[in-house]
């Protein structure tokens, strides 16, 4: 019996193993397993390969897993296209498609034998029991039933009530498809018993979603009344969900002719008074730098959702990287600090989400969201969350005496000066991206300048003593260390109990606010820092990077960093967290010699 | 908020001027092109708190600052899609833009088309002189051909843009053009414009006294300047505007070009009715979680 399972599953695009994996998530959400499901593929719209992984559990699960338990290939070449993001190891059981003609010994994976290889006449089975092969995916499911124990009747409750809109018919073929699944399980039985235990919290009520349609809902919740915005991948399913409901409370969606004029409605919303939203990926938010410059000087609330992915340029548009930080801190010209949040997971970006607005409305800043693909397309189960214990901030409005000879800039003790919006009696004022007085009447001033680069760059110093934009878990002393971000958070989440069940004294800090970089909770946590690591998707270790900018960090601290897609997994992490501390054994041997 | 009512005489054009002392050069065409817009303002009679003046960048595109409104003085070319936003997270707003040619028509170009088919209720007054003046005198996309400035000093190799032609081409509802040389008909094509439920356009030729042409002064304007009204034009005859609209250049047409005598329902006014739908049996912002809950 097991209580954690990882399937990775690929095949060409026809062949619904995404939806296959849909219905087993959700069949396991109904019996009450935790579950994350991340998808893959290719850049083609039909066709060409495309991947998916489901992970369930019985307890909460942190990312979508390392090697694979269940690995099925629908054709080989389609498989291997997803190398390192769907890895076989010596435990995994490799379900295969019979008529690709590979014998079971000579399966096209080098350097690893599996558990047990199995080749299942999926096509034939589809094709005899439904009468279309279209029904392999459901043949899939039937054997995932019969092996693992995982969503019998659930699986097909699912698909029935999806298929019964079309017709009965269908439904009838795809039981068939699916008990014929069920039987070839039975009569091949694994070497060994990898059936799920049964789940305790089967009926208990579970949310399932993905983080951009939780990132559009929690915009909602906070508030959020535009959004202004361009299609672009993999963010676009966040203007979807958006538009879909907001006018149900009063607010607009513009999809935009551009991505500047994208934010830039986003920007004009914002001036008018309401809270405003827009999203993109990498190459978006390139374009749209200037005016995130305009909103920080103008001083007007604003949040930018990155859904990060391969780049520079297209780069890879349908894979996670961590590559955008710097853009995220640093584009747009001129002196200025944007707030930069990053949720971990979906269930935390209702609350990231949130933050953002309320950060952004209440120092009237640009805030930016550094989602990553992963993130954004993942489906998870969640627990229910109680949005009665989230505080909503609104912009601080002006009222009474400060409406008598109104200053939109007035200097503040916290420099935050209370913000009109047309349609105000008494508010009207001058917004420009040129440098102003505190009236907002246009100036060159070089004192002036100084003085308000002061403001909008002092106001937002409070947050960076913010404790509860940083999640620090493991011995407060230890002398080991991670640092991880977004996606890559969950899998060094893992790492850590696995590196504290094997005796390692290792502690991991998740920050949710990666700009501006709060010097000193990160100072308090290096203290006892001997080794550690900067884990993260990026090419030029741009975290690692911004860190040692703002701060000296240890001296054993490494950057441990790749390109996107290229998952890290949690038996990597743990790995090199012990030849971390054999290097530090070994220099405190050394420090035991005599030194003369 | 809801549009204030306002009783005819109530607003002088003297409340939208504001302190601010222009920065452009004596004798330029802006000065007149504000002194209508205050005409104008007073005339259609909102309070100035419920007017958002947008702007781009550019000599004229200081021109809110001038005024008592909302001014939002913005980016380069980007005066639309902001003014857009702000009409859609508020449509009780009048929502004036404004900027020069080559803020509108070079690069900002590329929104005017989108901001024409969906017929937002804004006002567009372009300030076109044909040169690039913030910048001391370089090309525009509407210098003639063989122009010569400091980028093109051996004469422009470039067609210029036709402005009127372009919204004319795109659908635009109201399409005008107005000068300095006719302050009164200016003030009174810019309050036209304004009253009309749709999105407008005002091409106004302002002189740029510094860098400008002999023939772009008022002087020279005068001479090719006719009156559409007093040609007998019919601002409902759609073709015959982007017939008369070809001699952009050559001669100076001032006053409607086309007004659609059935203005469409703007953009703005569907959304409301949108809202108003589809707000009926909404859940609740604090249950809006309840979507992802699977049964």
């Amino acid at each position: 019996m097991r209580k954690d399972l990882v399937f990775g599953m690929a095949g060409s695009g026809g062949d619904g193993i995404v939806s296959a994996g849909d219905s087993l998530l959700q069949a396991a959400s109904a019996e009450g397993y935790h579950g994350v499901m991340t998808k893959s593929f290719g850049s083609q719209i039909r066709g060409g390969e495309s991947s998916c992984r489901v992970r369930i559990s019985t307890d909460p699960v942190l990312n979508p897993g390392g090697n694979l338990d269940v690995a099925v290939a629908l054709n080989w070449e389609d498989f291997l296209k997803f190398g390192a993001e769907l890895p076989v190891a010596g435990t995994t059981v490799v379900i295969y498609e019979a008529a690709t003609g590979v014998p079971e010994n000579q399966i096209p994976l080098v350097g690893v034998t599996p558990l047990q290889v199995i080749a299942v006449p999926i096509a034939a089975m589809a094709k005899e029991t439904a009468g279309t092969e279209r029904a392999k995916n459901t043949v899939v499911l039937g054997l995932i039933a019969g092996w693992f124990g995982i969503g019998g009747e659930a699986v097909m409750k699912g698909i029935s009530k999806k298929l019964a809109k079309k017709s009965q018919e269908l439904v009838e073929a795809n039981q068939k498809a699916f008990d014929a699944g069920v039987a070839f399980a039975k009569s091949h039985p694994l070497k060994a018993d990898m059936t799920v235990v049964p789940s305790s919290s089967k009926g208990a009520v579970k949310l399932l979603t993905d983080g951009n349609d939780m990132c559009a809902a929690a915009a909602l919740f906070a508030g959020c009344q535009f959004f202004g915005g361009y299609p672009i991948t993999p963010s676009t399913e966040i203007m979807q969900f958006f538009t879909n409901h907001v006018w149900k409370y009063g607010g607009a969606v513009l999809q935009a002719e551009d991505e500047i004029a994208g934010i830039g409605a986003a920007v004009g919303a914002s001036f008018a008074g309401k809270k405003s939203m827009t999203a993109t990926s990498g190459p978006g938010l390139s374009l749209k730098s200037e005016m995130m410059g305009l909103a920080s000087i103008a001083e007007l609330p604003l949040v930018i959702v990155d859904v990060q992915r391969g780049g520079p340029s297209t780069g890879l548009p349908t894979k996670t990287e961590q590559s955008d930080l710097f853009a995220a801190a640093f584009s747009a010209h001129g002196d200025v600090i944007r707030p930069v949040l990053a949720p971990t997971s979906v269930a935390d970006m209702f609350r990231t989400t949130v933050e953002a607005f309320n950060i952004a409305e209440y120092y009237q800043t640009p805030v930016i969201i550094l989602s990553d693909q992963e993130i954004a397309s993942r489906k998870e189960t969640l627990d229910p969350i109680d949005t009665s214990t989230f505080k909503i901030i609104n912009r601080l409005v002006p009222a009474g005496a400060d409406l008598q000879d109104y200053k939109r800039f007035k200097q503040t003790e916290n420099h935050i000066s209370p913000i009109s919006h047309p349609g105000m009696l008494g508010g009207t004022y001058l917004a420009s991206g040129i440098e102003h007085v505190e009236s907002g009447a246009p100036t060159n001033s070089g004192s002036v300048h100084q003085r308000m680069n002061d403001k909008r760059i002092k106001k937002l110093d409070p947050l960076k003593e913010r404790k509860d934009l940083f999640e620090i878990t493991g011995n407060p002393d230890a002398p080991l260390a991670l640092v991880a971000w977004g996606s890559v958070a969950g899998v060094c989440r893992e790492a850590l109990q696995m590196a504290q069940a094997e005796g390692l004294d290792v502690k991991l800090m998740v920050p949710y606010l990666l700009y501006p970089v709060a010097e000193q909770t990160y100072r308090d946590f290096f203290a006892s820092v001997q080794k550690g690591l900067v884990v993260e998707q990026s090419h030029l270790a741009q975290t690692f990077k911004v860190l040692r900018m703002h701060l000296d960090l240890p001296k054993g601290l490494q950057s441990l960093a790749r390109s996107g897609a290229n998952p890290f997994l949690p038996g990597e992490i743990v790995a090199a967290l012990h030849h971390l501390l054999s290097e530090l054994q070994r220099s405190h041997e050394g420090k035991l010699q005599p030194q003369e | 908020m809801s549009a204030t009512m306002t009783t005819p005489g109530e607003f002088q054009a003297k409340d939208y001027k504001s302190d601010l002392k222009p920065i452009w050069c004596p004798g330029c065409g802006d000065y007149s092109v504000v002194q209508g817009i205050y005409r104008a303002l007073a005339a259609v009679g909102r309070p100035p708190h419920e007017v958002a003046f947008i702007s781009g960048i550019g000599c004229s595109s200081r021109i809110p600052g001038y005024t008592t409104a909302y001014g939002f003085n913005t980016v380069h070319g980007r005066a639309l899609p902001i003014a857009q936003g702000i009409k859609l997270a508020n449509p009780d707003l009048l929502v004036l833009a404004a900027g020069g040619d080559g803020d509108g028509f070079s690069i900002g170009g590329g929104h005017i088309a989108h901001l024409i088919r969906r017929n937002i209720d804004i006002t567009y007054i372009v300030m076109d002189n044909q040169i690039y003046g913030l910048t001391k005198g370089q090309l525009s996309p509407t210098s003639q051909k063989g122009r010569t400035t400091c980028t093109s000093p051996y004469g422009s190799l470039e067609n210029p843009v036709n402005p009127l032609l372009y919204v004319l081409a795109y659908g635009a509802g109201f399409v005008a053009q107005a000068s300095p040389t006719d302050l009164a008909g200016m003030a009174a094509t810019l309050e036209e414009a304004i009253r009309y439920p749709g999105f407008a356009f005002v091409n106004v030729q302002s002189p740029c006294v510094t860098y400008g042409e002999e023939a772009q002064q008022i002087k020279g304007l005068k001479a090719i300047s006719e009156s559409l009204s007093a040609i007998g034009h019919d601002p409902a005859d759609r073709l015959a505007a982007m017939d008369l609209a070809q001699h952009y250049g050559e001669k100076l047409h001032l006053g409607v070009f086309y007004k659609n005598p059935e203005p469409p329902p703007t953009y703005d006014a569907l959304i409301r009715e949108r809202q108003a739908q589809l707000s009926q049996g909404a859940l609740p912002k604090e249950r809006i979680l309840d979507l992802f809950i699977k049964k």
